[in-house]
């Protein structure tokens, strides 16, 4: 994956210099479109996530407040 | 001043920045290649997608030198800037908080790591861009190529 985005990016820019503009732009368009989906895979693989426990999504205990039958 | 210099000094001074900008985006590879290379450094996935991000920052500015002025390519630069950013942050935040087997890759330069300075990296960048869009404005083109008033001359003699 990594190597087909720094493939598209080296087309980039040999089209850049040697070919259309359309194709140079649709070029850097699929390897930016790669790295958002690597960057995604990286992200989200269970395997090759990159987890971040301090970050707290969850609540450890739940508060019971509401469990002797509210406000009186 | 006469007209025709002060018309000119806007497309220049165009010229001028964005050229500094590749060539400080140029040295920041430049820098990452030789600490990869000499340094024995090995760069993590996130840092080659930030290498390619500067890299996207660097081909609009090219575009730009290769194909004249368009702000497409300044709306092309941003975008990897973007994605400069938000990469960055993600591994910043990835290792903010030192635990076994995660920590900041390579060596620190002036006390930052290279996540921290590719945030602000991009933060300069992305500043730089509004910076100039608000001074020198999106139609330096139109002062920079005077055969682009010519073009338009026999639409105006039609009108008279």
């Amino acid at each position: 994956m990594m190597l087909a985005v720094f493939a598209t990016m080296s087309l980039a820019l040999l089209a850049g210099y040697y070919g259309p503009r359309w194709f140079a732009v649709l070029s850097m368009l699929v390897c930016l479109a790669l790295s958002i989906g690597l960057f995604l895979f990286e992200i989200y693989s269970p395997e090759y996530g990159f987890g971040m426990p301090w970050l707290q999504v969850q609540l450890d205990v739940v508060p019971h407040v509401w469990s002797r039958g509210g406000h009186s | 001043m006469n007209t025709m210099t002060g018309a000119r000094l806007p497309a220049t001074l165009n010229d001028l920045f964005l050229f500094a900008m590749m060539l400080t985006m140029a040295a920041i590879l430049t820098t990452a290649m030789i600490l990869q290379f000499y340094g024995g450094e090995i760069p993590c996935p996130l840092c080659l997608l930030q290498r390619v991000a500067m890299f996207g920052v660097c081909f609009g500015i090219i575009l730009h030198f290769r194909h004249g002025y368009s702000a497409r390519n300044a709306g092309f630069s941003m975008l990897f800037a973007l994605f400069l950013l938000i990469v960055s942050v993600r591994q910043t935040l990835l290792d903010i908080y030192p635990r076994p087997g995660h920590s900041y890759i390579g060596s620190t330069v002036l006390g930052l790591h290279m996540p921290v300075w590719s945030v602000v990296i991009a933060v300069a960048i992305l500043l730089a861009f509004a910076i100039k869009l608000a001074v020198l404005g999106g139609d330096v083109c139109a002062i920079h190529n005077p055969f682009r008033r010519l073009a338009a001359l026999p639409g105006c003699l039609a009108f008279t």
